[in-house]
């Protein structure tokens, strides 16, 4: 009796760290080292290819940093994309879910048309997109002139204004699906009985919406909101593909910064430090993301 | 000879434990029922018989040999589960041979013994079925087959009725009973249901917040229940409870005296206070000796029929009691009538303790 | 009385399709047009003439916008594969093996998932570049592997949390080990499970970008989503060439959506509400 030894427990614990051990290396290979190496080189002099033995250097990079004005814009336009596009696919996805929920034929192709933008890559979708947005042969130009909504052609992208409102579309073209869909899964859950209840008492559709609906849709609409947002915080192929940050520098995502800053203007360090800043307001967000998901039961 | 020890028996998860301290001879060949409230210990008591839940305290013999770091798979149990646990991707046949392919038996022995079962169980013509193609019914005698075909020394049963419906509960309930007098091999058998466990058990074992509470046979628990939980966890419709106090003249009553004990038989010099069980289908409804000790004027508020029988909710002063009478001509709500308690039926508990007092006769 | 609010929710339904196939139909149309047709004033809303030469082109002369697809294939299974086989055991370790601080090492998972690919990208170009790793296929499996594990840790950990434990605690009693169970219980009864984490990993593993984009630098070992995103133009974009192409790039992706759709969308929101 002197062994307490819960045999049982303690060989699949061994089992469930040999199951567990290549998920976590490859885990901290990719994801969690390069971060902190990142950390590291935004404190140095080094580079891309190792043939700079590296130097450290102290916050240099985070001062200049602030010292940088396309750094603010490209953080501005970040904020600014994020801001706009996600309260837009809130409501269209919410608005898309209710009607998905609704009973009518051809549900099925309703279903799939939605689900395309989210599973195609972004990338393509973008250009699909620009190629439309095409100031000479795209067909948004060609039915404005041809209807004579406009007598010359408009510089979609060309334009501060028309480029960013140009990119917010193909981002809620793209994610509205993504925030519908896990809005319609929320609605399911919500049962049936609830709603019948609600018109026992007497609600109207619209009560019905705001009593019933929107309240046990928080949960949901708060995971959607968060993810979509880390998500529109970290854009890059989007501006990539469309306005290549342009004009000038109107469209240009802390993404894209971060990417020309390193291969464009190989100034490796400096880049280094750009993600870094850009990891801790994403961090950021997923904290409150995992909060908000642990305080939801 | 198998014969099954529990030595101070206890599991906990960290500061909770979920079984405290269990101490059980199980016999060779016998029925042994675990019963009580869920969250009383029962299952995990089972489990660790199993093997699927290690022994944090005390000592667990199988057949003699200390078990409580062997494999499940070596300590020659065999265990029916709840929800039948069947394998759903495979058929019938596969799941009662699993076990033995897995021991390598041969596969013409594999084929005589599953044969052989199915044949027992009425299964023959259905071993070539996935799970999902059969009854609840013939799924819990799956799982039955699959226990016996590894003649294990000792069998498990965790609630294996509960999923069934009230009707098949009955016929499983008999197949099992004549399945254990055919095989003799020694049972432990979990449930919640004391119709299950009146009817299976050789003994009984009530369990309550990780303790043993009583063990006996049927009769014995249901005549002479330990303490107050067992009394009341036993009987359907469950014992009724008076308390009573001592006045000045020695008279036993309740708290404003409408129900009045002459003389009660036990010793009760020492006491002040005790609590009196009577269960239901031993209340006298218009006793023949309308002047007896124990008789009282009742009146009816509710009167339900269940079939067979009827229960009268009857008020006595301000006691309530529920009594349980014939279904044939029983008296109805408002009627006022007389019951009498009969001696040799009451209980007497301590009402601080909950433990039964000796009766001095 | 029903016909107004049914007219309306038909034409509501009508416009979010047509807005969801646009692009794509356009795109589609403008790949079935001649060059002159693409060009054209006014423009062409049907193809007038219909024409494959677009398709027949890049067969003959651009080989290359095919081979990104090839390459996309290749690392979206490498990908779909280390993801279910790697996060499948780490899934059955957290939901049921009993693991210690499972709750934590769950967290952790979700949040390093959150970690923005950009920020990976110094590092990682310049560890892949002394291991020699880039333009690997490996190398960009092994990167989407660590960068879509977490979810898929998640989806098939909440799977298999779904099972019935009392399957496994009878394989237990009938004398399987862990792995056993694992292997000939638990991976058959899941595979509903593996299918949509699989096809939802491996669209992830398609769509990628911004690490294709940095750890593939040769042309010939490009995805098709970067591939045909800086796909040589001097002066101007051929778009024939490119709207052909990406017709080509995204038709799996929506076969696999149209088939499919039913087991990505229980998977995508049963993971997003998790």
């Amino acid at each position: 009796m002197s062994k307490t030894a819960p045999s049982i427990e303690r060989k699949r614990q061994k089992t469930g760290m040999a199951f567990i051990t290549p998920t976590l290396l490859i885990i901290t290979a990719i994801l969690v080292y390069p971060i902190l190496q990142s950390v590291v080189l935004s404190f140095g002099e080094s580079s891309i290819d190792g043939s700079v033995p590296y130097k450290f250097v102290g916050f240099k990079h985070y001062f200049a940093l602030l010292q940088t004005e396309r750094f603010w814009n490209a953080l501005t336009v970040t904020v600014i994309f994020t801001a706009i596009s996600i309260p837009l696919e809130l409501i269209l996805g919410i608005g898309l879910a209710l009607l998905l929920n609704e009973h009518f034929r051809f549900k099925g192709i309703a279903r799939l048309a939605v689900l395309f933008p989210w599973a195609l890559p972004t990338a393509l979708n973008t250009l699909m997109w620009r190629w439309m947005y095409n100031t000479d042969y795209g067909v948004f130009n060609a039915v404005a002139l041809q209807s004579g909504l406009a007598d010359r052609p408009i510089n979609w992208l060309g334009d501060d204004v028309l480029a960013m409102g140009a990119m917010v579309t193909v981002a809620v073209w793209k994610t509205s699906s993504f925030m519908a869909l896990i809005i319609l899964a929320g609605l399911q859950s919500i049962p049936r009985d609830l709603y019948e209840a609600g018109r026992m008492d007497g609600m109207s559709r619209w009560q019905e919406f705001r009593e019933i609906t929107l309240p046990l849709l928080k949960g949901p609409i708060l995971v959607a909101l968060i993810v979509r947002s880390m998500d529109a915080l970290r854009t890059f192929e989007l501006p990539f593909n469309l306005t290549d940050g342009g004009p000038v520098t109107a469209t240009e995502s802390l993404s894209l910064y971060a990417y020309k800053v390193i291969f464009d203007f190989v100034e490796f360090n400096f880049g280094a430090a750009i993600v870094v800043v850009q990891f801790l307001v994403i961090f950021a967000m997923s904290l409150i993301y995992i909060f908000t998901l642990r305080n939801k039961d | 000879m198998t014969e099954v020890k529990l030595k101070s028996i206890g599991k906990s998860y960290g500061a909770v434990a979920a079984v405290q301290q269990v101490d059980l001879t199980i016999k060779d060949g016998e029925f042994l029922v675990l019963l009580g409230p869920s969250g009383c210990g029962k299952s995990t008591t089972l489990r660790m018989i199993a093997g699927l839940e290690s022994i944090t305290a005390g000592d667990l013999l199988i057949g003699g040999k200390r078990m409580n770091d062997v494999d499940p798979k070596n300590r020659g149990v065999a265990m029916v589960f709840q929800n039948y646990a069947l394998y759903p991707h495979k058929s019938v046949f596969d799941n009662m041979a699993m076990a033995l392919k897995l021991q390598k038996v041969a596969a013409s022995e594999i084929e005589k013994r599953v044969g052989t079962t199915a044949e027992m169980l009425g299964l023959t013509e259905y071993l070539g079925r996935k799970p999902a193609a059969l009854s609840g019914g013939q799924r819990q005698r799956v799982a039955i087959g699959r226990a016996i075909v590894r003649t294990p020394d000792v069998f498990l049963f965790d609630e294996p009725l509960s999923n069934l419906d009230a009707k098949l509960r009955v016929k499983m309930r008999m197949e099992l009973q004549e399945l254990h007098d055919r095989l003799g091999v020694t049972s432990v058998y979990v449930t919640h249901d004391q119709v299950e466990a009146m009817t299976l058990a050789d003994r009984i074992v009530i369990m309550n917040k990780g303790l043993v509470t009583q063990v006996g046979t049927p009769r014995e628990v249901y005549d002479h229940p330990v303490d107050e939980f067992v009394a009341g966890f036993i009987g359907s419709p469950a014992m009724n409870f008076i308390d009573l106090v001592r006045n000045d003249n020695g008279i036993w009553k309740t708290a404003c005296c409408s129900l009045a004990l002459p003389s009660l038989p036990l010793d009760t010099s020492r006491l002040l206070s005790l609590r009196l069980g009577i269960r239901p289908e031993h209340i006298v409804v218009n006793p023949d000796d309308e002047k007896g000790a124990f008789t009282y004027q009742a009146t009816v508020k509710l009167d339900e029929l269940l079939g067979a029988d009827a229960l009268l909710n009857l008020k006595v002063g301000d006691v309530s009691l529920l009594a349980r009478v014939g279904g044939m001509d029983y008296p109805v709500k408002g009627d006022v009538l007389k019951i009498a308690l009969p001696e040799a039926r009451m209980h007497f508990f301590n009402p601080e303790t909950g433990l039964a007092y000796d009766r001095t006769h | 009385m029903q016909l107004r609010p049914r007219f309306g929710l038909y034409a509501l339904v009508t416009v979010s399709v047509l807005v969801s196939f646009l692009p794509i139909i356009w795109l589609i149309l403008t790949s079935l047009k001649t060059t002159a047709g693409i060009y054209a004033w006014p423009p062409q809303y049907i193809p007038d003439p219909f024409t494959l030469d677009n398709y027949i082109n890049i067969i003959q002369n651009s080989p290359e916008l095919l081979i990104y697809v090839w390459n996309s294939f290749v690392v979206g299974f490498g990908t779909t594969v280390f993801t279910l086989v790697f996060g499948s055991m780490a899934g059955y370790a957290l939901s049921r093996l009993g693991m210690r601080r499972a709750g934590i090492l769950m967290i952790f998972i979700l949040a390093v998932s959150m970690f923005p690919p950009v920020s990976l990208i110094p590092s990682l170009f310049q560890n892949f570049l002394q291991f020699g790793l880039l333009n690997t296929y490996i190398g960009l499996i092994i990167a989407h592997t660590g960068l879509f594990l977490p979810f898929a840790v998640w989806m098939l950990a909440s799977y298999f949390a779904t099972l019935p434990v009392e399957i496994e605690e009878a394989a237990r009693m009938d004398g399987m080990g862990t792995f056993r169970i694992f292997r000939s219980i638990v991976i058959p009864l899941s595979w509903p499970g593996f299918v949509a984490t699989g096809l939802i990993v491996f669209i992830f593993s398609w769509n990628e970008f911004p690490l294709a984009l940095v750890l593939m630098t040769e042309n010939a070992m490009r995805t098709a989503p970067v591939g045909i995103s800086l796909y040589p133009g001097e002066y101007a974009f051929p778009w024939e060439t490119i709207s052909t192409a990406t017709v080509i790039a995204i038709i799996p992706i929506l076969m696999i959506t149209a088939i499919f759709q039913k087991q990505i969308v229980g998977g995508l929101t049963a993971g997003a509400s998790k």
